[in-house]
C-alpha cells in the first residue's frame, strides 16, 4: 500500500528549516564582526571576537564559573532526586500519582515565581537564616543574593523536577523481577540497590547530569535574578552584551560558544546511551 | 508508604497480604528504613514547595507598615488581607492576558506544524528523514539564551533589509516561542503514534477511504492524547519563558513572566505576589486537570524523551 504521509512533511518541514537557519545563520554571522560603538560594526570579518573570549581573564573567568555552578546543580539533582525518582518508581501507593504531578507542576511554574518566594525564605532575619543562625552552623546571614551559593540553588529548583521525571522514566524500564530476584537470594535492600538498581539505572543518571548540567549552562531567569549583578554567569553575560552593551558581534561570538558546548555535549550524551544501548544494559 | 507494596505474596488475600505487611513493619530495621524514607520525602517537598506556599501565602498578608520592601513580606500572615489583588498593576494584567492568549496560540500553532510532522516523521518512507528529524529537533538543543539573541538579530536583520519591524510585537514573541515549542508537540505525538499499528490506518485506505478521511477518522483519534500532550507543553513553554521572551518584548507587547522579572528588578511591590498567585493557581490547577484527562504517564513523557 502506498500512502503519501512523507509529503505531509513537506510544509512544516520548511518553516522549521527557514525559523532554524534564518535565526543561526544571522547571529553566528554577526558573531566575526567586532563591534564598534553605537551598535555598528566593523567591515572586515575575522575571529577577533573569539580570540578576545578565550585570552581575556574576565570572559575565562565567566566561563569557569559557570562551568563549576552548573557541575554543582547536576550533582545535587542527581544526588537528592535518585532517592524520590527510585521511590516513586518502585513503591505504589496512593500517594504516588500525587506526588509525580506535583514534581511535574514545579516545572510548570516560571522560575520567577520561585525565586519570589525563595529571596522571601532566605531575608536575613527569615526562617532558614534564623534557624541556622540558632544552630550555630553560620555566623553571619546566608545571603541567596549576589552569591555563587544563592544561584546554585535557584538553578537545583529549575530542574530538580525535571531530573525526578527523567529518573523516575529510568527506574520504570527496570523490571521489578531483577530486584525480586535479588531478594529471593537473599540480598538485602541495600544491596539490591548498590548491586542491581543503581548499575541499570547509571546510563540514565549519566544523561541526566549531562542534561542538567546543559540546562544550566544555557539557564538565563535563576542566574540573572539570584546572580544580583555580582555573580555573572555565561547566559546572563550573553544577556547583558547585547542588551546593555549593545554588542551583537560580542554577545553573537558568547552565544556560540555557548550553542558548540551544548551540542557536543548532546552528542556525547546521545553516545553514552547508544553503547549502553548496543550492550543491553538499558532499554530506553 | 513503602513497607506495604513490595515483596508482595502471589496470589493470597487481602487479609493475608495486611498481615504479612503488619510482620514486616514490625522488625525495627524495616520500620527504621520506612521511616527515613518518609522523612526524606517529607523534607525534599517541603523544600520544593516551600517558595510556592511562601508565594501564595505572601499575597494574602496585610503589610506590617505602609512602605513595603520584598524582604518585608509577613509570612506567615498575620493579618489576611485581599487588597494586593485590588493593586495587581494594569501593565500585569494586561502581561497576563499576553502570556495567556500567546500561550493558547503557541499551542495552537505548534499543533499545527508538528502533528503533520510527527505523522510524517513516523508513518513517512524516504532517504533523508534523519536529516530532516534533526532539524525538527534541533531546537531542543539549543539554549533559550541563545535562540533569543539570533531570533532578535534574525527581526534586526529582517528589518534592515525587508523594512518590517517584528521585534518587540507579538508576532515577534510568537515566532520565537512557536520555534520553542513545536519539537514538544513532535515528540509527544511521536512516541503515541510509534505504538499504534499502521496497519489500521491501510485498512481504511484499502477499503476506499480517501488520505485525509483516513487522517482524520483513523490516526487523529489514536494520537489525540499526544497532540493534547504536545499542545499542553508548548502551552507551558510559552507561559513560564524568561530568557527567549526578555530579547523579543518591549513594553507595548510584554509576557508575564518578563514583567514579572522586570518588577522584581526594579519596583517590587507585593501586588506582584498577588499576580504571581493568579498564575501559579492556574499553573496548578492545569496541571492537576491534565493529569486527569491525559493520564500521569502521558504527562511525564515529553520530557523524559
Amino acid at each position: 500500500v502506498r500512502t503519501r504521509w512523507g509529503g505531509l512533511l513537506i510544509i512544516p518541514f520548511m518553516i522549521s528549516a527557514a525559523l532554524l537557519l534564518g535565526s543561526q545563520i544571522v547571529f553566528l554571522r554577526q558573531s566575526f564582526f567586532v563591534d564598534l560603538s553605537f551598535g555598528r560594526q566593523s567591515v572586515d570579518w575575522g575571529l577577533a571576537n573569539y580570540a578576545r573570549i578565550l585570552s581575556d581573564p574576565y570572559y575565562l573567568r565567566t566561563l569557569w564559573l559557570t562551568t563549576y555552578i552548573s557541575l554543582a546543580v547536576a550533582a545535587a539533582c542527581i544526588g537528592l532526586g535518585f532517592p524520590i525518582a527510585k521511590v516513586l518508581a518502585r513503591q505504589r501507593s496512593r500517594w504516588t500519582t500525587f506526588l509525580l504531578t506535583t514534581i511535574v507542576l514545579t516545572s510548570f511554574i516560571t522560575t520567577v515565581i520561585q525565586i519570589f518566594g525563595l529571596i522571601i525564605i532566605f531575608r536575613a532575619d527569615g526562617p532558614v537564616n534564623s534557624a541556622l543562625l540558632a544552630l550555630g552552623l553560620i555566623e553571619r546571614p546566608f545571603a541567596l543574593v549576589g552569591t555563587p551559593g544563592g544561584v546554585i540553588i535557584g538553578l537545583v529548583y529549575a530542574s530538580f523536577g525535571f531530573g525526578v521525571m527523567l529518573m523516575y522514566g529510568v527506574v520504570r524500564t527496570i523490571p521489578v523481577t531483577l530486584d525480586e530476584a535479588a531478594a529471593v537470594h537473599g540480598a538485602t535492600r541495600l544491596r539490591t540497590l548498590t548491586r542491581v538498581v543503581l548499575p541499570l539505572s547509571l546510563p540514565g543518571l549519566i544523561v541526566g547530569f549531562l542534561t542538567i548540567f546543559n540546562t544550566s549552562m544555557g539557564a538565563f531567569t535563576s542566574a540573572a535574578l539570584l546572580g544580583g549583578g555580582r555573580v555573572i554567569t555565561l547566559p546572563v553575560l550573553i544577556q547583558r552584551t547585547m542588551l546593555l552593551d549593545v554588542k551583537y558581534g560580542m554577545a553573537g561570538a558568547l552565544a556560540a560558544l555557548l550553542l558548540l558546548f551544548v551540542v557536543v555535549l548532546n552528542f556525547a550524551s546521545v553516545a553514552i546511551l547508544r553503547r549502553f544501548r548496543s550492550a543491553r544494559l538499558v532499554t530506553v | 508508604m513503602s513497607a506495604f507494596a513490595d515483596h508482595r505474596p502471589a496470589s493470597r488475600g487481602l487479609a493475608a497480604r495486611a498481615l504479612h505487611a503488619a510482620r514486616r513493619l514490625r522488625t525495627p530495621r524495616v520500620r527504621l528504613v520506612t521511616i527515613v524514607t518518609v522523612a526524606y520525602f517529607v523534607a525534599i517537598f517541603t523544600i520544593l514547595l516551600a517558595p510556592l506556599v511562601v508565594v501564595i501565602g505572601g499575597s494574602f498578608s496585610a503589610p506590617a507598615s505602609e512602605k513595603v520592601v520584598m524582604s518585608y513580606v509577613q509570612f506567615p500572615p498575620e493579618r489576611w488581607t485581599l487588597e494586593w489583588y485590588g493593586k495587581i498593576p494594569q501593565a500585569q494584567l494586561r502581561a497576563l492576558g499576553v502570556s495567556f492568549l500567546l500561550g493558547a496560540a503557541v499551542a495552537a500553532g505548534a499543533c499545527l506544524l508538528g502533528v503533520p510532522a510527527a505523522v510524517g516523521l513516523v508513518r513517512g518512507r524516504f532517504a533523508a528523514k534523519p536529516v530532516v528529524s534533526a532539524v525538527m529537533r534541533a531546537p531542543l538543543q539549543i539554549p533559550h539564551v541563545v535562540a533569543g539573541i539570533a531570533f532578535l538579530q534574525l527581526f534586526y536583520a529582517i528589518g534592515d533589509f525587508g523594512g518590517m519591524y517584528v521585534q518587540g510585537t507579538t508576532l515577534g514573541l510568537f515566532i520565537g516561542h512557536l520555534f520553542m515549542a513545536t519539537p514538544f508537540v513532535i515528540g509527544s505525538v511521536a512516541a503515541v503514534l510509534q505504538r499504534c499499528n499502521p496497519r489500521l490506518e491501510e485498512a481504511a485506505y484499502v477499503l476506499g477511504a480517501s488520505e485525509w478521511r483516513t487522517f482524520r477518522r483513523v490516526t487523529m483519534p489514536l494520537i489525540i492524547p499526544g497532540v493534547f500532550t504536545g499542545a499542553l507543553y508548548a502551552f507551558i513553554v510559552s507561559f513560564v519563558d524568561v530568557p527567549v521572551a526578555i530579547f523579543l518584548a518591549s513594553p507595548a507587547a510584554t509576557t508575564f513572566p518578563v514583567e514579572l522579572f522586570n518588577a522584581m528588578e526594579q519596583d517590587f511591590n507585593p501586588s506582584s505576589l498577588a499576580s504571581a498567585s493568579l498564575a501559579a493557581g492556574f499553573a496548578i490547577v492545569l496541571v492537576f486537570m491534565a493529569q486527569r484527562l491525559l493520564g500521569l504517564d502521558n504527562l511525564l513523557k515529553p520530557r523524559t524523551k
